[in-house]
């Protein structure tokens, strides 16, 4: 007993590690899209030459946000979400939705890595325009998403299903 | 059936509480894999639905709500609020107010603003004798004048998720009349109550202090001019206006008021990383679902719907309202935006409704959501940082729900209240 809860808090330990660094790689590519986006504009009215690539840097670093961020926010539990109807449900009913959503969360994070591989093959031969990089650099970060939010979610899942009765429904699971 | 598979696996995820970005992000799986489509197209477009030039506009406008907000840009607001009006009868609800309108303005999220004024005027409102519930009603319904004022980045996905071709400039100019109203409209529900339970005014601090907090806070202001400005005149694009609004905030903060520490600063990036992250990924997944949503001609079938009820555009757009009103109370307002625009724009454009004047309309019901139960985001943080339970605040809400309710009714019902300013001005 002891050994499986010296295993279950160095998983949340560790998935708590990875959760910070995506929100390091995510707050890097806010502060670089800031930083060369105020370097376009200095660029454009100051010294009236556009640095293009900045255009399409942005483009890709919002989708860096966007995504890896999101899947932090499934670790964190702090997507919109509507917890009012499950709240009404008796106590293990809850339980038991509460497991089978973090299920459903971790099959559609796999389809999205899946997809994400796909669409990271079909784009390999295109460049991003300006940056001479493969466009699969884009959907990298949604396969990324799909890869963490399959970590995350499945290892939420698991770890409620092993520890079925040591857990509450609230507060933990404060989804708005 | 394909429609009824997206729109039956949406509702039971949701309603089971699984976060709606995802489940929109299912329901259009499930839909495209029931219609024979690759799945993938689901995340192709979520791609492409974040990809967009002028989203990036959002995570600058965050960032730089965030930087006011860590910044103590706040603090010189509300001094410059409390110079102005807090002589005035129930003087610090005045000044919770008129504090919202220059905040909101700037920053343009209700929830910070409640953060940001809420911590500041709830305590200093209790110590002067003000009832914690009035306190916290007063932070919380005038927050939402935020939305409206620009630049707020809930006019940018407003602009998106009606596909382009709305002005973000006209929904900038629109927003303004219409959040002096709100702000007008709750400051008189304010004063009757104020009168009512006998709130004290403030002494009048002199026109020396009047000008001197004005000298403090009118730099913190120039933030939303920059922004707001740089977009109307057509010098900078929305996108590059927010780049240099937040550049100018941190730059601000950092070297002239010298209140933006390390930590502020690592607060602020990663709570605007959070908020982006948190916008995008429903903007991301709305993408596929409203591509759906178009091509099973739910507007149009809807729109079929409500005309069978009644052909009177007055009560088709009351019913929009209601609809909204209702949603509101169980969605939040992004994902709000996001999945109603693309169903009830063509539905008011057909009744004649300017596409402006609707997307003033939506954001001030949808603000309204957010201080409505069971799921009011700002009514909830409202609360938090007064300290008071839910239904305690819900008891005396009402006088300034219907101060908003009118405001929304003359928005919704003469156009010339958004319409008149774009007109004057473009």
């Amino acid at each position: 007993m002891a050994g499986q809860s010296s295993r279950i808090a160095m998983l949340e330990a560790g998935l708590d590690k990875i959760r910070a660094l995506c929100i390091f790689v995510a707050s890097i590519a806010l502060v670089v899209l800031i930083a060369t986006f105020g370097w376009l504009v200095f660029g454009r009215y100051v010294l009236n030459v556009t640095p293009t690539w900045v255009e399409q840097l942005a483009l890709l670093l919002i989708c860096y946000i966007a995504f890896i961020g999101a899947a932090a926010g499934v670790k964190e539990n702090t997507h919109l979400g509507v917890s009012l109807f499950r709240d009404m449900m008796p106590d293990t009913v809850q339980k038991i939705v509460i497991i089978a959503i973090d299920f459903t969360l971790a099959a559609f994070g796999a389809v999205m890595f899946f997809a994400g591989v796909t669409l990271m093959k079909f784009g390999w031969d295109t460049l991003l325009p300006m940056l001479d990089i493969p466009e699969s650099f884009r959907t990298l970060a949604i396969t990324s998403c799909g890869g963490l939010v399959f970590l995350f979610s499945g290892a939420r899942g698991m770890l409620r299903l092993l520890t079925f009765s040591d857990w509450q429904t609230v507060p933990q699971d404060l989804d708005t | 059936m394909g429609l009824t598979i997206l729109l039956l696996t949406f509702c039971v995820l949701v309603v089971v509480g699984m976060p709606v970005a995802f489940a929109m992000g299912l329901a259009a799986a499930s839909a495209f894999w029931y219609e024979g489509f690759p799945m993938l197209i689901t995340f192709q477009r979520a791609t492409a639905g974040v990809s967009v030039f002028s989203l990036l506009a959002i995570p600058f406008f965050v960032f730089a709500g965030e930087i006011m907000l860590h910044g103590g840009i706040a603090a010189r607001l509300v001094k410059l609020a409390a110079a102005l009006v807090g002589h005035l009868k129930g003087g610090l609800a005045m000044v919770n107010i008129f504090s919202s309108m220059l905040f909101g303005g700037i920053s343009g999220s209700a929830v910070a603003d409640i953060s940001a004024l809420g911590s500041l005027l709830i305590p200093v409102m209790k110590e002067r004798g003000y009832r914690p519930d009035f306190a916290v009603n007063v932070t919380v319904t005038s927050s939402i004048a935020g939305i409206v004022i620009p630049p707020s980045h809930n006019m940018i996905i407003f602009a998106v998720a009606a596909g382009g071709g709305i002005s973000v400039s006209k929904l900038f100019l629109a927003g303004v009349i219409p959040g002096i109203l709100m702000c007008f409209c709750l400051a008189v529900a304010a004063y009757v109550m104020s009168v009512k339970h006998k709130y004290p005014a403030e002494p009048f601090p002199g026109w020396g202090e009047v000008g001197r907090s004005a000298a403090d806070a009118i730099p913190g202001f120039i933030t939303a001019v920059i922004i707001v400005g740089g977009t109307l005149s057509g010098i900078f694009t929305v996108t590059e206006s927010g780049a240099f609004g937040a550049i100018y905030a941190l730059v601000l903060t950092k070297f002239y008021y010298r209140s933006l520490t390390w930590n502020a600063f690592v607060l602020a990036v990663t709570g605007a990383v959070r908020t982006t992250a948190m916008v995008m990924i429903l903007i991301a997944f709305a993408s596929s679902f409203a591509y759906l949503l178009a091509l099973y001609q739910v507007p149009s079938k809807l729109s079929d719907l409500l005309v069978s009820i009644s052909d009177n555009p007055l009560i088709i757009l009351l019913m929009i309202n209601i609809i909204l009103l209702l949603l509101g109370m169980i969605m939040d307002m992004a994902a709000l935006i996001l999945i109603c625009t693309p169903i009830f724009l063509p539905i008011a454009k057909g009744l004649g409704m300017d596409p402006t004047q609707f997307g003033i309309m939506m954001l001030v019901n949808l603000g309204l959501g957010l201080c409505t139960p069971p799921v009011g985001t700002c009514l909830f943080v409202g609360c938090a940082v007064g300290k008071i339970k839910i239904e305690e605040a819900l008891k005396s809400i009402w006088p300034f729900y219907l101060a908003i309710l009118f405001a929304l009714i003359l928005v919704t019902y003469v156009p010339a209240v958004s319409l008149w300013l774009p007109s004057v001005l473009d």
